[in-house]
């Protein structure tokens, strides 16, 4: 018998169940037919029990009094179950933001630390990691709360600086710095200090690539804008006659008939796809011609032109109140733009000073004295919470930092000693920039982690999402919808925090073959 | 034949120039083990010495010392009349005038061929972009790769990569080169054109010092070879001296095992 020849055997098609493509997608359907079945399943057989038990899963209690009060926030008394949440939201974004930002610049401190020659510093970023990594942060936060709440009680004098900072078991009290009278006026010389100072920083940065001396283009750019803002805190009450021309925008915003506007956000949708499709296509485009385009190339361009084509309906047909109120918020905020500047509405010239703090004042003086909303008030609660946080987070932080750092290979450091390199301009342009890409992804998780964890301010009854979510559900009797909103609300704020970290991800990912 | 005797071997027209390197008696521990013992030799100006020896012999170790990559714990270093101390100003001098090629290239990942060629002039010289970056591109033109000054390192060959390497200890301008091992991280196709970058920068006049395990370049390129083996100079002399004629049993005994 003869072999059979190559091409026979190409031709020949296999039975189905031993066929790649058929045996791939039969698999995949029948495994989404699982996954489907499944969640039909649980939810029916949840439901079922959660009306034989009586359990509501309405969301109806956020438009209804919850009837509670909270320590603190934007809003201490709110008129409905949605509010009441929103307050604990934001207390929370308030509690992660601050505490990212802390942590994050403690951590990469303690981090160098532990890489110093020096050796008592080196040691006391030892003993800080290896304390604060290994007590379990709600022991911390305890701690915290039992170590501020040991603090005096509130003071009815003037506190320790003229009433300038408050100490006591209730929180720390210290001035608000708000913004005051000729602040707008004063930000327009802010801004052209910021140009003029760009431009400095540019022609410094273009003197250093002509000369090749340092021209230190950072220090120069910033003592420009401090210049400037200098001088733009006493002459700031010349710019009132800004006024006039915002008013005119805003009153041409508000000439604008919405048929008008209408086209031009379809317009600008179709423009914003029409290019976004030929950059898809340009970056494809190879010497030898356009690359072949696989069914996931096709699939994006396809739906960037669905999407131009959806965002036209829903701007001339689904919506047509967008256009006017588009129109209503331009005007609106050119109109705000324009009574910041001119003369007050009390008909005075914007001359007093453009930023204004006040001290803390105390009110409710008797038993149980409160620091007023004239302060700054961190409360034992936020401060507990906070330190904790930040020391926790940071201690990981700190490992992560020194990680990336050792982590670039010691080659580099030699190459750059054997160039000539100063220790300083080795780590500026050799160590650093490769240290910050190894670090980046763990530094999300860290991120990640801080903002899960500020959910354990319920230890000390700071009224973040989930304190507020527990009162409001057993108030209202609707735990599984709050449940809802809380996963909700931390998997957007993940996302986000995942998102951010990994647009600088690829950003800096280092170029290979 | 002592060692004193071998280097005396060299040629007066050589031993005439200006000392280039001059290492006295150069000793380095690495805990209790000792990496160099003694080592004492002279390199002159627009010489290219060769060092060979077997692997853990101090080869790598010696040349380290040189730039001050790893600090010698006795005897004197001085290159060019200047000392090795632990004044770093001296430090600075010494590394501005030797220039390094490594067996791993070591090439900045983050930056640009040109980037890399150009940062050290900009930032340690204080020299304008315009001329560093001309510059670069005359050296990328020595070594042959004048086209590649806008990719990055990862996208390059490894006998690309060890080519951009000396191209970058060249911007600054040195006056000696160390070479430690600079092939033998290459494919062995790609060892060549290193090589080739090598000889025509010994013809131009360099001073070099080349570790290597090379030794067809050693017989043809270098003016002297030095044979170290567990920490010592055992033999030092004319490649026609050491491959022909070598004295010590212990050069013997590595050129009957690498020949």
């Amino acid at each position: 018998m003869a072999a059979p020849s190559l091409s026979t055997t190409q031709q020949q098609r296999p039975p189905l169940y031993r066929d790649a493509v058929v045996v791939k997608w039969a698999l995949q359907l029948f495994i989404l037919f699982l996954v489907l079945f499944a969640m039909w399943f649980l939810s029916k057989e949840a439901g079922d029990n959660l009306k034989a038990k009586g359990i509501s899963t309405s969301f109806d209690f956020l438009s209804i009094d919850p009837g509670i009060s909270l320590s603190e926030g934007i809003d201490t008394e709110p008129d409905t179950g949605g509010r009441a949440l929103w307050v604990g939201m934001v207390n929370t974004l308030r509690l992660a933001i601050a505490g990212i930002f802390t942590a994050t610049i403690l951590g990469v401190a303690i981090g160098l630390a532990r890489l110093s020659d020096n050796w008592i510093v080196r040691k006391f970023g030892n003993v800080y990691v290896e304390t604060l990594r290994n007590i379990p942060l709600l022991v911390q936060i305890l701690i915290w709360a039992a170590l501020l709440g040991g603090l005096g009680r509130v003071a009815l004098d003037n506190g320790p600086i003229n009433g300038w900072l408050h100490i006591s078991n209730k929180g720390v009290s210290i001035p608000r710095v708000f913004i005051a009278d000729g602040f707008y006026q004063w930000a327009v010389v802010l801004l052209i200090g910021a140009v003029v100072g760009r431009w400095v920083f540019k022609q410094r940065t273009l003197k250093k690539d002509q000369t090749g001396e340092d021209t230190f283009p950072l220090g120069y750019a910033a003592a420009v804008v401090l210049v400037f803002g200098i001088i733009g805190w006493f002459i700031h009450p010349v710019f009132g006659f800004l006024n006039a021309p915002l008013q005119a925008i805003s009153d041409a915003f508000g000439a604008i008939p919405e048929i008008a506007m209408q086209l031009a956000l379809s317009a600008v949708a179709i423009l914003f796809s029409a290019r976004w499709i030929r950059n898809f296509f340009a970056e494809r485009r190879t010497p030898a011609g356009t690359a072949r385009l696989d069914d996931d190339d096709w699939f994006r361009v396809i739906f960037a032109a669905v999407g131009a084509a959806f965002a036209c309906f829903f701007f001339l047909a689904l919506w047509p109140g967008l256009s006017s109120w588009l129109i209503n918020s331009f005007s609106d905020l050119f109109q705000v733009l324009a009574d910041k500047f001119g003369d007050t509405p009390e008909g005075n010239a914007r001359n007093g000073w453009p930023v204004d703090a006040k001290r803390p004042d105390i009110v409710q003086a008797g038993n149980f004295p409160n620091y007023g909303p004239a302060g700054l008030n961190m409360t034992l609660g936020f401060a507990a919470v906070f330190f904790s946080i930040v020391l926790y987070t940071g201690s990981f932080i700190a490992e992560i930092v020194r990680g990336g750092i050792l982590a670039v290979a010691k080659g580099q450091t030699e190459a750059a000693q054997a160039l000539g390199l100063r220790r300083s301009q080795m780590l500026r342009k050799v160590i650093l920039p490769q240290a910050f890409r190894i670090v980046l992804p763990p530094l999300g998780n860290q991120y990640l982690n801080l903002t899960k964890n500020t959910s354990l301010a319920i230890a000390v009854g700071f009224s973040d999402l989930v304190q507020v979510g527990q009162t409001v559900g057993n108030q209202t009797g609707k735990p599984l919808s709050v449940f809802a909103i809380w996963m909700a609300f931390y998997l957007a704020c993940s996302l986000t925090i995942s998102v951010v970290v990994n647009f600088f991800n690829v950003r800096l990912k280092i170029v290979e073959r | 034949m002592s060692i004193s005797d071998a280097t005396t071997a060299v040629s007066d027209e050589l031993a005439a120039r200006d000392d280039m390197i001059v290492c006295t008696g150069v000793d380095k521990w690495y805990g209790d083990f000792q990496a160099l013992k003694g080592v004492t030799a002279t390199i002159k100006e627009q010489e290219v010495v060769v060092v060979l020896g077997p692997s853990g012999s101090g080869k790598s170790t010696w040349i380290r010392c040189v730039n001050r990559l790893e600090q010698h714990q006795g005897g004197t270093i001085v290159v060019d009349g200047v000392e090795l101390t632990n004044d770093v100003r001296n430090i600075e001098k010494i590394r501005s005038e030797v220039g390094m090629v490594f067996q791993q290239f070591n090439l900045f990942p983050h930056l640009t061929v040109l980037d890399n060629i150009t940062l050290a002039p900009k930032w340690v010289k204080k020299q304008p972009k315009d001329v560093a970056e001309e510059n670069a591109r005359k050296l990328l033109d020595r070594v042959g790769i004048p086209e590649q000054a806008d990719k990055y390192p990862g996208q390059l060959s490894g006998g690309q990569q060890q080519r951009v390497a000396i191209a970058r200890s060249l911007a600054m301008e040195p006056r000696v080169m160390l070479f430690d091992e600079p092939t033998s991280a290459l494919d062995p196709e790609m060892i060549k054109e290193v090589l080739d970058v090598m000889k025509e920068l010994a013809q131009q006049g360099m001073t070099m010092v080349v570790v290597t395990h090379e030794m067809g370049f050693a017989r043809e390129v270098a003016d002297r070879i030095i044979f170290m083996e567990a920490g010592e100079i055992v033999e030092v002399g004319t490649p026609e001296h050491f491959f022909t004629n070598p004295t010590e049993d212990r050069t013997k005994l590595f050129l009957s095992q690498i020949l």
